[in-house]
C-alpha cells in the first residue's frame, strides 16, 4: 500500500467516490458510526452523505469528531484507508460545508489545481 | 438690428457717475493671474468715443470670460456695477452683472474711433455718433432709483427702499456681492445667520480671541471674523437672526478651508468698523439653504459641503473621544431621515452636541455640513456650520407635516451602513499586498484604508521601544537627562520616571507581496503578546528572553487592517503603511471569502 504515499491524492466527497475506484483519495469527514469489529467505520461528508471506510488492523483508540482519511477507493466504493488522522477542534469547529465548497472548486477548475496531472503518470 | 452703444458712458464712470445699463464694446481682456485666490479679469471698454481699461470682472463673472464669451469687439450690457475710487483718484469699475448682446464674431470690428477717456478733454461726439443721444447720466447718489429704468441701482434699491443714507455714515448701502478688497468705503445691511462663541488662542506671537459670524443679504453671503478688540467691542451686540448695517472691515481672500459660504472674500472687523442695528429688516433674507435630499447623498463628492434638512429620528447619547491633537471634545451622532425616507447619521461636535435635546424628535437643518464617505455617507457638523432645531422656515413645516401623518412609520433605510460589528463588516476593503503597487493605494489627497490577510515574515527588534512621557495622554518620546530625571519637551517637564511605548516594524507577506508596516501600541503588543512595559523590562534584564518574544512572534498571520499613504521626506516619496488593527484570522468567514470571489470571478 505504499504507493498511496508516493503520488498526490485527490480530495473529494460522497459523490464522488464512484469516479474514483482504484485510485488514491483523501477523505474528510465526520464520524457517523464505528463497527464493532473496529475494522470499518463511516463518516459523512460536508453534504451529509455517508462513505465507508475500511481499515486492515481494528482501530486502536476511540474515534470520534472530524477525521481525515487517505486511502484506496475499492470496486464497491468504499475507501480502503492507509492511515487516518483525527483533526483537533478544542480551539474552532471544523465546518464540513465549507470545506466541501472549497474541494469543489479544486473539482471545478482543475486548470487551477493540477493535482491529478502526476497522478496519473 | 444694431446695437448701439452707450456714448457718454465712458466719461461717466470717469468722473464718478453712475450710468444705467450703458452698452459698451469689448476693447481688450486680460487675465489677472492673483496670488492666492481666483484669477481675475480686466476689461479695457469702449463706448464708441472713449476708452477705459479699469473695468474689473467680478469673480462671478469669471466663467463669462474663462469660456470666451467676452472677447475683444463684442457688445455687452453692463448691468450692475460698483464703481471705487483709489486712493490716487483714478476709479475703477467692478461689473457685478453683464450680459453679451452680440457676440465678437456678430460685431466683427472696432465701432466708432474711441481713444483712451483724459479728464477735462472732452470730445465732440463722433458725426456718426451725432444722431443718437447718449444715455441720461445719473448722479451718483441719484436717490431716484424708483425712476430709473435701468436696473443698475438694483441692489440698492432692494436693499434700501427709499432710504441709502445709512445711519452715522455717508458711505451707501452695497451689496454683500459687490464687497470687494478694493474700496474701503462702504456699508452692508445684512442679516447674522451664524455666530460662534469666542475661541482663544496662545502661541508665540502672543494670545488672543476670535469669533466669526455669517451674515447674509439678498445678493450673497459672507464671513465675518472679529479679534481681540472687536470682540470686546462686538461679541455681545451681535445676535444671530438680527440685521445690522455693517461698515468698513477689511476684506480678503476667503480660506476655503474654514468656510463653505459661496463668496470668494470674508471680513474682518478692524478698529474703524462699525456696526449699528437694523430695526426695519423684513426685506433682508434670512438663512440661505440649498437643502439636499437625503436620498442624493450618496451621488455627491464625499467632503462636500452641503445644506441638509430631516428629522431627528434617533439620538445617541454624548461621547468624548481624544483627537489627533490629544484634544477631548464630545460627540453625538443622530440620524436624521428627510421626506425620501432615507436616513443620514450626522455628527455633531462640542457644545453643539453637549446641549443637544432630541427629544420630540425635533426637526434639525444643518447649513454648511460636511459630507463624508465614512460608512457609506454620513455628515458632520463643522465648526462653521449652523444648527437649527425646529427653524421657522417653510421647509421645516412641510417635512414635520410629512412625518407626523406617514414619516413616522418608515423605517428608512440608511445611507450610512452600520459600522462593522466583529466579523469583518459590509464595507470591508479587502486587498492583496500586490494591490497597494497595482492600484496605487494611498496616492491621493486622502490615506487608504485596506484590510488584508498576511503572515509576519520578518520584525525589526531594533528600536521598537522607546521611553515616553508618563503623563497620560502625552506619549512624546523623553530625553534622558542622565540624573535620573527624563524630560518631556511637550509637557516642558522632567519626572523621574517613563513609560515604555512601543514602534514595531514588521515585514508581512501575502501570495503576491511583502509590505513593511508600523505597529503602534496596541497592534505591536498584540503582535508581540506581552505589554510595552513588560518587554520593556525583559529587554533590560534578559536580551535572550526578549528575542525569544520576537522568534515566538513571527510567522503568524492575521487579518491586518492598514492605512497607506504616500509620504515625502527629504524629496523622497514612499509609501508609509501603517497598522490600525489586527485580529486573528476567521478561517472560516475568510474560506467563505476567497470561495465567493472565486466563484464571482469564474461568473464573469
Amino acid at each position: 500500500m505504499a504507493s498511496v504515499y508516493e503520488g498526490p491524492k485527490s480530495r473529494i466527497n460522497t459523490s464522488m467516490l464512484s469516479q474514483y475506484i482504484s485510485r488514491p483519495v483523501c477523505f474528510v469527514g465526520r464520524v457517523q458510526k464505528v463497527h464493532p469489529t473496529g475494522k470499518s467505520f463511516t463518516l459523512t461528508d460536508g453534504e451529509g452523505k455517508a462513505a465507508s471506510v475500511e481499515l486492515s488492523e481494528p482501530l486502536d483508540e476511540e474515534l470520534s469528531g472530524v477525521v481525515e482519511v487517505i486511502g484506496m477507493v475499492s470496486n464497491k466504493a468504499t475507501i480502503m484507508a492507509t492511515a487516518y488522522n483525527i483533526f483537533r477542534e478544542d480551539k474552532t469547529a471544523f465546518d464540513l460545508e465549507v470545506y466541501n465548497e472549497a474541494l469543489k472548486i479544486i473539482h471545478d477548475f482543475p486548470q487551477h489545481y493540477p493535482f491529478e496531472v502526476s497522478a496519473s503518470g | 438690428m444694431s446695437v448701439r452703444l452707450t456714448e457718454g458712458a465712458i466719461e461717466a464712470f470717469s468722473t464718478g457717475s453712475d450710468v444705467a445699463s450703458p452698452f459698451l464694446q469689448v476693447v481688450n481682456i486680460r487675465r489677472i493671474d492673483g496670488g492666492s485666490g481666483p484669477a481675475r479679469f480686466r476689461l479695457m471698454m469702449s463706448d464708441g468715443l472713449y476708452t477705459m481699461s479699469s473695468f474689473m470682472l467680478s469673480t462671478q463673472l469669471n466663467p463669462m470670460a474663462e469660456q470666451n464669451l467676452l472677447a475683444p469687439n463684442c457688445i455687452c450690457l453692463v448691468k450692475k456695477n460698483v464703481t471705487n475710487t483709489l486712493k490716487d483718484g483714478r476709479r475703477v469699475v467692478i461689473i457685478l452683472d453683464m450680459e453679451v448682446v452680440k457676440s465678437a464674431e456678430e460685431v466683427g470690428e472696432k465701432i466708432g474711433e474711441p481713444t483712451p477717456y483724459v479728464e477735462g478733454q472732452t470730445k465732440s461726439s463722433a458725426p456718426s455718433a451725432s444722431s443718437h443721444t447718449a444715455q441720461p447720466l445719473k448722479p451718483q447718489n441719484g436717490h431716484d432709483a424708483s425712476s430709473n429704468r435701468g436696473p443698475s441701482r438694483d441692489f440698492g434699491k432692494k436693499a434700501m427702499p427709499a432710504l441709502p443714507s445709512t445711519p452715522g455714515g455717508s458711505s451707501k448701502v452695497v451689496p454683500i456681492a459687490s464687497l470687494n478688497p478694493y474700496q474701503s468705503k462702504w456699508t452692508i445691511r445684512a442679516r447674522v445667520t451664524n455666530k460662534s462663541s469666542i475661541r482663544t488662542w496662545s502661541n508665540s506671537r502672543g494670545d488672543g480671541k476670535l469669533f466669526s459670524m455669517e451674515i447674509v443679504d439678498e445678493t450673497g453671503e459672507i464671513r465675518v471674523t472679529a479679534f481681540t478688540q472687536e470682540v470686546d467691542k462686538f461679541f455681545t451686540l451681535i445676535e444671530v437672526g438680527k440685521v445690522y448695517y455693517i461698515s468698513k472691515g477689511s476684506l480678503k481672500i476667503a480660506n476655503k478651508q474654514y468656510s463653505s459660504l459661496k463668496n470668494d472674500y470674508e471680513m474682518t472687523l478692524n478698529g474703524e468698523t462699525t456696526i449699528i442695528p437694523c430695526e426695519d429688516s423684513q426685506d433682508v433674507p434670512m438663512v440661505q439653504c440649498d437643502f439636499v435630499s437625503i436620498a442624493d447623498l450618496e451621488s455627491r463628492d464625499k467632503d462636500a459641503i452641503i445644506d441638509v434638512i430631516g428629522v431627528c429620528k434617533s439620538v445617541d447619547e454624548v461621547s468624548r473621544i481624544t483627537t489627533k491633537n490629544n484634544r477631548e471634545v464630545s460627540k453625538r451622532t443622530i440620524n436624521l431621515m428627510d421626506m425620501s425616507g432615507k436616513v443620514v447619521t450626522v455628527t455633531l461636535w462640542g457644545e453643539e452636541a453637549e446641549k443637544f435635546d432630541g427629544s420630540g424628535q425635533p426637526i434639525l437643518a444643518i447649513k454648511g455640513a460636511r459630507l463624508s464617505d465614512f460608512g457609506g455617507r454620513s455628515l458632520s457638523a463643522l465648526f462653521s456650520s449652523t444648527v437649527m432645531i425646529n427653524p421657522d422656515i417653510p421647509e421645516a413645516y412641510k417635512l414635520r407635516g410629512w412625518y407626523d401623518k406617514e414619516g413616522h412609520a418608515l423605517d428608512g433605510q440608511s445611507v450610512t451602513e452600520l459600522k462593522a460589528g466583529g466579523g469583518g463588516g459590509g464595507n470591508t476593503n479587502w486587498k492583496t499586498l500586490t494591490d497597494i503597487k497595482t492600484e496605487h493605494l494611498g496616492h491621493g489627497e486622502k490615506a487608504d484604508y485596506l484590510s488584508c490577510v498576511a503572515t509576519i515574515v520578518y520584525l525589526r527588534k531594533e528600536n521598537c521601544l522607546y521611553q515616553a512621557c508618563p503623563t497620560q495622554d502625552c506619549n512624546k518620546k523623553v530625553v534622558d537627562q542622565h540624573n535620573g530625571m527624563f524630560r518631556c519637551e511637550k509637557c516642558d517637564r522632567e519626572f523621574p520616571n517613563f513609560k515604555y511605548r512601543l514602534i514595531l516594524s514588521v515585514n508581512i507577506a501575502d501570495c503576491g507581496d511583502n509590505q513593511w508596516v508600523t505597529c503602534f501600541q496596541e497592534s505591536a503588543e498584540a503582535i508581540l503578546g506581552h505589554d510595552a512595559d513588560y518587554l520593556g523590562k525583559l529587554k533590560e534584564s534578559s536580551e535572550a528572553a526578549f528575542d525569544e518574544v520576537f522568534q515566538q512572534a513571527n510567522f503568524s498571520t492575521y487579518n491586518f487592517r492598514i492605512r497607506v499613504k504616500l509620504e515625502t521626506y527629504n524629496d523622497e516619496s514612499r509609501i508609509k503603511a501603517t497598522v490600525m488593527d489586527l485580529h486573528p484570522v476567521d478561517h472560516k468567514e475568510y474560506s467563505r471569502r476567497l470561495i465567493a470571489n472565486i466563484r464571482k470571478l469564474a461568473a464573469q
